[in-house]
């Protein structure tokens, strides 16, 4: 009897314990399928905890899918998180439509009064005049380049117009290097390149195809097909078929990688040093007179209307937008949110935003986000079918098949 | 008849009939308590079929009559919108035809090659060292044997390189999960490696209730090992093997784990089969009318498979007596 008592009280201190180490008492749940930075919002909580005692407990879920699905079910049972993440553009609209998501505006006048937020940042996450969210990172999408392959290559300056950039790669192609990095790794990278050649050959039309004024088979995104297939066609490309990019990135494979500044952190752990090994450019566009533009992507942080009525998740989100959350969350994660005083989180995206500001570079909406949910993940799988049959016979029949659907859904809205 | 005797009889055939109602009343209150008992009795069973089965069946076939708006719920009627659409679909079109090349191969290779494994195995040296090696991977996850077999189709991967040095040693780079004519044969060939010993294991435990005399007199009397199989050994074997048959069915409509691992990289994933299009569209693009109506479709062929196999397993009972 002594014995069951001596191991019921282990087991008792030992699941205190365990509980004790998942999440602190005052902690807020933060739900997100953003795994990848789990240690980094750990990190970001005990730091938070420490400086005004709520830190995040955060709840990952390990795929996109999955995550919609629990949001989808959590909103279906009335009990949306109070605390979660999301993306910006088709989605963001869809379940601000649901009327259960709050809206920010108190504490998005604080933080522009203060001078620490623009309020062209505050637009870009509002709907209807009324803004939902609070980015967990603001990430420019930049070409990176591996600056000892540009060495080798004999690349002395980071190309400033299209054609600089078609040298760059001739050289790169030339010393033995694949100049450019694309994987179909987790089925939604497919649009990264057609997205940066189309703003860089046609912006307009980029801007058409989000809103059905231009169709998939039209001429703007055939031309981007065949600059597309030209460079495959060309060996400008690594092997689509990898599941390691960001770390076949490290390893050499590849000059140039159009990426989300987020993956920097992911560089870095692999071990290149932002700055010192690689460093990042704007895409020159194909016609000089264009206006300098870079995607830009948010992933926005929101509340459910139960979540904005509970202090400390408000205290914890108010945090997270303050200086002092900025900067822990810049220094262990890499990542800006958009916060003007803030430390920049590294040197690649201090440059990146020197030159926005020098150049006034327009921000465009990632396709992504930018085109409807319904047409989002059957398109993404059409472009990564592309480069694995780079052909332009292959993107015929991809084009008739995007423009097919294009069609059906802008008929039905 | 005296007035007292026509009261008497009148008396009698009234007490007749008070008693037969009685009688009938106390039947039907009997009967009326020994259903209640037995509907006590199964109730619970009702419940759940009802709750977990028969009510998540209707509404999803009452979905598929309905436009889903995403993260708002249905929204309105659409009649057969869902099913015509099925009907024009590209994807659905490729998953159908990939589902019956999924069904018919996943009876075929495991019948045939556990069916031989079994003959091979029952009485050799050691029979129990192969039958546990060939049982081993239905023992493993499917996400894990997915895990392993994609690798082993990686580009860089071991089959790759097996070709490359059977053929001289140039190079060799097919991507045999990334191409639409390779993708379902390289998964079948994964899916009949993990189930062929569990196939093997039933056919071995019906060879081994097989009645000894008729192969016994079959063998007096001369039969060669290919009459005694073909005349004696596979007729009293058909239960078993239409059993192993509906299981293999199930499993080939069912497959999804393999799939979704094996086919991560490929961009056509949704139309490997219809149970992956049907969790593509609900999960990924959260389009659940339209997968109700994907289910609705798979149910269908399910039930009608399994009507015939229900003939089949009705004839067999009465060939085997």
């Amino acid at each position: 009897m002594k014995t069951l008592r001596h191991y019921t009280g282990a087991l008792v201190a030992a699941g205190l314990a365990i509980g004790a180490g998942v999440a602190e008492a005052d902690d807020v749940a933060l739900f997100s399928d953003k795994g990848i930075w789990t240690e980094q919002l750990n990190e970001y909580s005990d730091a938070a905890r420490e400086a005004m005692g709520v830190g995040l407990d955060h709840n990952a879920y390990p795929a996109a899918d999955q995550y919609i699905a629990f949001i989808q079910s959590s909103l279906a049972s009335g009990e949306l998180p109070q605390m979660f993440t999301w993306w910006t553009g088709g989605l963001y609209r869809d379940i601000i439509d649901t009327g259960e998501v709050a809206d920010l505006g108190a504490l998005w006048d604080d933080a522009v009064a203060s001078g620490e937020f623009d309020p062209g940042l505050r637009e870009f996450l509002s709907v209807d005049g009324k803004v939902y969210g609070v980015p967990l990172h603001l990430s420019t999408w930049t070409a990176f380049y591996n600056k000892d392959h540009f060495e080798t290559a004999g690349i002395t300056s980071e190309p400033q117009t299209w054609d600089e950039f078609l040298d760059a790669a001739a050289k790169l192609k030339a010393a033995g290097i694949t100049p450019f990095h694309a994987t179909v790794q987790d089925g939604w990278r497919g649009f990264i390149w057609f997205q940066e050649i189309m703003i860089r050959t046609d912006p307009e039309a980029y801007a058409g195809l989000h809103t059905g004024d231009v169709a998939y088979d039209s001429e703007p995104v055939r031309n981007a097909f065949k600059i597309w297939s030209d460079w495959y066609d060309k060996g400008y490309f690594t092997d689509p078929r990898s599941r390691e990019e960001a770390a076949d990135f490290a390893r050499g494979e590849g000059a140039i990688y159009l990426m989300g500044d987020w993956v920097i952190g992911q560089l870095e752990a692999r071990g290149m040093k932002a700055g010192e090994d690689f460093s990042g450019f704007i895409m020159p566009n194909a016609d000089v007179s264009m206006p300098s533009s870079i995607i830009v992507e948010g992933a926005p942080i929101m509340l459910s209307k139960e979540g904005a009525e509970n202090p400390d998740v408000v205290a914890a989100l108010k945090h997270f937008m303050s200086l002092e959350g900025a900067n822990v969350w810049a220094a262990v994660s890499g990542n800006a949110i958009g916060n003007l005083k803030a430390n920049s989180p590294n040197a690649v995206v201090e440059k990146i935003n020197a030159d926005m500001a020098e150049r006034g570079t327009l921000a465009l909406d990632r396709w992504w986000e930018a085109v409807p949910s319904d047409l989002q993940s059957d398109f993404a799988a059409e472009f990564a079918a592309f480069m694995l049959d780079p052909t332009m016979e292959n993107a015929e029949e991809i084009m008739a098949r995007m423009q097919e659907a294009n069609a059906e859904y802008w008929a039905d809205q | 008849m005296t007035r007292s005797e026509q009261l008497k009889q009148a008396d009698a055939t009234l007490m007749a009939e008070i008693g037969q109602d009685q009688l009938r009343h106390k039947i039907r209150k009997t009967e009326r308590r020994n259903f209640l008992t037995a509907f006590a009795f199964f109730a619970p069973a009702l419940l759940l079929v009802g709750a977990l089965l028969l009510f998540p069946v209707g509404y999803n076939i009452y979905l598929s009559f309905t436009k889903w708006k995403k993260f708002k719920g249905y929204d309105q009627f659409a009649g057969f919108s869902n099913y015509t659409k099925l009907a024009s679909n590209h994807a659905f079109e490729d998953a159908l035809i990939n589902t019956s090349i999924w069904v018919g191969a996943s009876v075929i290779f495991p019948l045939a090659i556990g069916f031989f494994f079994a003959l091979v195995f029952r009485s050799v040296r050691g029979e129990e060292a192969f039958k546990s090696i060939i049982f081993f991977p239905k023992i493993l996850a499917p996400t894990a044997v997915g895990v392993i077999w994609f690798y082993f189709y990686a580009p860089d991967g071991v089959l790759n390189r097996l070709i490359s040095l059977a053929s001289g040693g140039d190079p060799v780079d097919i991507g045999w999960l990334y191409e639409a004519s390779t993708i379902t044969p390289a998964i079948i060939v994964t899916f009949v490696w993990q189930t062929v010993g569990l196939v093997m294991v039933l056919t071995l435990i019906g060879l081994a209730a097989l009645p000894r005399d008729p192969i016994e007199a079959a063998t007096i009397d001369g039969a060669s090992n290919w009459q005694i199989m073909r005349h004696i050994i596979v007729p009293l074997l058909l239960p078993t093997l239409l059993v192993v048959t509906i299981l293999s069915v199930l499993a080939g409509f069912t497959v999804f784990d393999l799939l979704w691992v094996m086919g991560s990289g490929y961009p056509g994933k949704r139309s490997l089969s219809l149970v992956v299009m049907m969790y593509f569209e609900a999960f990924q693009k959260s389009s659940w009318a339209f997968a109700s109506a994907i289910a609705v479709v798979i149910g269908m062929v399910v039930l009608a498979i399994t009507w015939v196999q229900a003939l089949l397993q009705h004839r067999i009972d009465r060939m085997t007596g």
